[in-house]
């Protein structure tokens, strides 16, 4: 079966394809870029330094619940990016061609939701003029960090994977980096001249390169279940009552990997919109991918109705308490829509109809990441604020400054992979050649 | 002086490839725009030495993770949380991510090392190799050689030889 | 501090830094006891912490926002229904656990335990990333939400001894810390070896009008604290979390049991 709805491309057509896509520019995507850079200035950045000149507490946390929107956030973020490299990697060593056409993006996804991550951090802590004294660099303390703690594990693992996925998303792009160059001018032709080390396309350069890529790929993989693992561990290794699960690890790593995917397939819908990838992105892709959504989402309903029944198993009264606020508490419907959304909506895609239809499909895939959204708020807001002294019981509400941070970091994203698509080919251009038949003289 | 004849077809181009290597003219260079399983075998490539780099890299990363935390936890002695100075579970994270670090920078290192990049010269190069040509490269063959060369690979079915410098 | 790794013994030391907890014995495992039959919920401790330690005082608006910073503070819980109650107070500080949870958080080692059984909290040190804060099951650490200043002439009654702390930063009890470092240094300048029982009373147990509280070294068997912690009454708020706390709490004992 192809891959290709609208006939097989030939080598030279996917050149022209994606190379214009980069390098045609119109008026729409500077206006649309205009706008996102201006939510991100307006939305995220001033709020965050008014929030940096006043004090923390501009945000609505308080004595009781100190963390909030903006550990949640990162949670999304962090899982948002965890299907992109992982999947590819995934796919890549089991050698799948369906891969091809949509990995790039999918890893570029990844790269960019990291770093609003990475960005959310720096927003939660208290001072963030000191975050340098969580990595083990020289400082003016004359002391390292403390590696015993799971926000340690974090910062390593973060750092890893942000390291980890450039190098992976890098490397897979060197020989489409020559192909720009080959056909640009000018300073753009001297600047891929350097992105691209010089490449020539020569067997042993492809040799070297797809033997360092598959080393990427392994690498990659124990490396994207470790960082949501440790995620997950900066709220089970406490002791708080609706975080300590065991659970936790796994229900972060498959939530991820199910927020991810939805993720993959609103980006694509929005490549193919707008980016006239028709004919690379088809409907095999979005069949294999609604599958793989289906899947997920059965597989976090599951650890979902596990978590629940092992805590109501326990009968602590300390985590049925902290139960009985999540499922009846004042964020009852934020939980019950999560539930909708996450465990209920993606049943739908059950129906072949509605896997191979777009606009449904990208209907599913947000409504699934709304839904993920609200996951880890609940996660976040539902349970340290009331731990174990009923006295000192708390409530969280974010304030308007957490809405628009969270509002501006959508738009954050959105900037880095408009801006991505203009300076990396959003399709790899030799991996979709290699899906293609190969040419023969009798052809 | 190099020789860069062009073919249009995988086939032609392998064993044009295949005959110049026979006769012993020059150095080679295979440039194809997808990567060619055929070609590699043709150079005679094996298992890439990449690996050894990412092997060495894992093992000093997680020796290294481990040996970090052990080494900050004695010269800090401060004890937290009723643990060990040297508490092993935690550290052992820390040398899973050290192991993986590592392991991709080294197996870059290796890429650069054994792929010869970044190599930001003048070195014989078809940019249409990048889109739908094969393109076999002989270099440093002398005049008689090169002469040989091309006829070969116009034998071969190349569609166009050209001379260029060497690369340097 | 103990850094030098002494190479002839190295493995003895390896051993000694496998061992958890570390501590065979702390110098002075400094313990708390409140005898809640005594505690009227006067909050005499409270002011008085405020007074000692520099709290902010935050502001009616802050204190709506749950942003007090109270290092000490009374919990009140109601027994029964109304007209038939009882009010129980429990004031509640840091329980300096010799496990604490928080300790473990911190990426920066901003809190640690040091040779006194103290949970201690470096404010230079701290980020705000407010995980021990999190991880807490008492919930008496308490972040500067703001950079808070007290306006003239009220500057005036900041401690000496006590560091103001900035936005961003986290706060909790030190049991004093600033009056066991006074209490130590005048045994040294005296030549005495160890601090005298009753030599250290932090200004919560001071100020007690119903002495509920006391304060000692628990590794002193004759300490007046020793003794009161060994009552019949003693217990451990959330003693089955395994937090090991050091401070003791004397049941209250009803009429009608």
């Amino acid at each position: 079966m192809t891959m290709f709805d609208h006939g097989q491309p030939t080598y030279a057509e996917v050149n022209r394809d994606v190379l214009s896509s980069m390098l045609e520019t119109g008026p729409r995507y500077w206006m649309l870029l205009g706008t996102t850079m201006t939510i991100a200035g307006v939305c995220f950045f001033m709020p965050w330094i008014y929030q940096l000149i006043v004090g923390v507490g501009a945000a609505g946390m308080n004595r009781n619940a100190l963390w909030g929107t903006y550990l949640s956030n990162f949670i999304f973020w962090i899982g948002l990016s965890h299907s992109g490299t992982l999947l590819s990697a995934v796919l890549h060593i089991t050698n799948s061609q369906w891969r091809k056409s949509i990995y790039r993006s999918a890893e570029a996804m990844t790269l960019f939701s990291l770093m609003t991550a990475a960005l959310f951090v720096m927003v939660h802590v208290g001072r963030l003029w000191f975050v340098h004294w969580s990595f083990p660099i020289p400082n003016p303390m004359g002391l390292w960090p403390n590696f015993r703690s799971p926000l340690m594990f974090d910062v390593m693992a973060i750092t890893t994977y942000l390291t980890a996925s450039s190098i992976f998303i890098y490397m897979g792009s060197v020989p489409d980096f020559a192909a720009v160059r080959d056909v640009s001018t000018g300073i753009r032709r001297r600047l891929y001249t350097v992105f691209s080390f010089g490449w020539r396309g020569t067997a042993r350069e492809w040799h070297t390169l797809g033997a360092a890529y598959m080393f990427f790929a392994v690498f990659v993989i124990p490396l994207a279940v470790s960082v949501h693992s440790i995620v997950s561990w900066d709220f089970a290794l406490s002791i708080v009552p609706g975080l300590h699960h065991t659970i936790f690890a796994p229900y972060f790593v498959c939530g991820a990997i199910y927020s991810g995917t939805a993720g993959i397939v609103t980006v694509m819908y929005m490549l193919r919109k707008f980016m006239n990838f028709e004919r690379y992105i088809g409907e095999k892709h979005l069949d294999y991918l609604g599958k793989l959504l289906l899947v997920l989402s059965m597989l976090w309903t599951y650890i979902n109705i596990l978590e629940l029944f092992t805590t109501w198993y326990s009968g602590t009264s300390f985590e049925m308490e902290a139960l009985d606020f999540r499922m009846f508490g004042f964020y009852a419907p934020l939980y019950w829509e999560m539930i909708l959304f996450c465990a209920f909506v993606p049943l739908l895609m059950l129906f072949r109809k509605i896997r191979l239809s777009w606009n449904k499909m990208l209907v599913v895939s947000i409504l699934i990441n709304i839904g993920m959204l609200t996951e880890r708020f609940i996660i976040v807001a539902t349970s340290q604020p009331r731990k174990f002294l009923p006295d000192a019981f708390g409530f969280y509400f974010p304030s308007w400054i957490e809405f628009s941070i969270t509002f501006g970091s959508f738009a954050i994203f959105t900037t880095l992979f408009l801006i991505f698509i203009k300076w990396v080919p959003a399709v790899s251009i030799y991996e979709v050649k290699e899906t293609l038949k190969p040419l023969r003289r009798d052809a | 002086m190099a020789v860069l004849a062009t073919f249009r077809y995988e086939e032609d181009f392998l064993a044009g490839a295949e005959r110049v290597k026979t006769a012993g003219i020059g150095r080679i260079s295979l440039m194809s725009p997808v990567p060619l399983e055929a070609a590699q075998e043709v150079l005679g490539l094996e298992k890439s030495p990449v690996r050894r780099f990412s092997l060495a890299g894992a093992i000093i990363g997680a020796v290294a993770g481990f040996a970090m935390a052990v080494a900050t936890a004695l010269v800090f002695i401060l004890p937290t949380g009723g643990r060990a100075i040297i508490s092993v579970p935690p550290y052992l994270v820390i040398a899973y991510e050290m192991t993986i670090l590592l392991g991709v920078l080294f197996t870059l290192v290796g890429f650069h090392i054994v792929s010869g990049l970044p190599a930001w010269r003048d070195r014989p190069y078809a940019p249409e190799s990048n889109i739908d040509r094969f393109v076999v490269v002989v270099e440093g063959a002398a005049e008689t050689d090169a002469l040989r060369a091309e006829t070969i690979l116009r034998e071969a079915g190349a569609e166009e030889t050209r001379r260029v410098e060497d690369g340097q | 501090m103990r850094s030098e790794v002494d190479m002839s013994n190295v493995l003895d030391k390896l051993r000694e830094y496998s061992k958890p907890g570390y501590y065979d014995e702390f110098d002075y495992h400094w313990t708390m006891t409140i005898d809640l039959d005594r505690c009227t919920g006067c909050e005499a401790c409270v002011v008085a912490c405020q007074a000692e330690n520099n709290l902010p005082i935050v502001g009616e608006e802050r204190y709506a926002e749950a942003r007090e910073i109270k290092w000490i503070r009374i919990e009140r819980y109601w027994e029964g229904e109304f007209p038939d109650v009882k009010l129980n107070f429990i004031p509640m500080l840091c329980q300096h656990c010799d496990e604490a949870p928080c300790e473990t958080a911190c990426p920066v080692f901003a809190t640690y335990h040091n040779q006194d059984g103290l949970n201690t909290q470096i404010y230079n040190r701290c980020i705000g990333t407010r995980t021990c804060a999190v991880y807490c099951p008492y919930e008496v650490r308490y972040f500067n939400w703001f950079t808070y200043t007290w306006d003239e002439p009220l500057e005036q009654q900041l401690n000496p001894d006590v560091s103001v702390r900035e936005k961003g930063v986290m706060e909790k009890c030190t049991f004093c810390i600033q009056r066991i470092r006074m209490a130590k240094d005048n045994a040294k300048d005296d030549g005495r070896r160890r601090v005298r029982d009753g030599e250290v009373v932090p200004a919560c147990v001071q100020s007690c009008p119903t002495e509920a509280m006391s304060f000692g070294d628990s590794n002193d068997p004759d300490s007046k604290v020793s003794q009161v912690m060994n009552s019949p009454r003693g217990y451990k708020v959330l003693e089955e979390l395994n937090t090991v706390p050091s401070v003791i709490y004397l049941k209250k004992v009803h009429d009608d049991v």
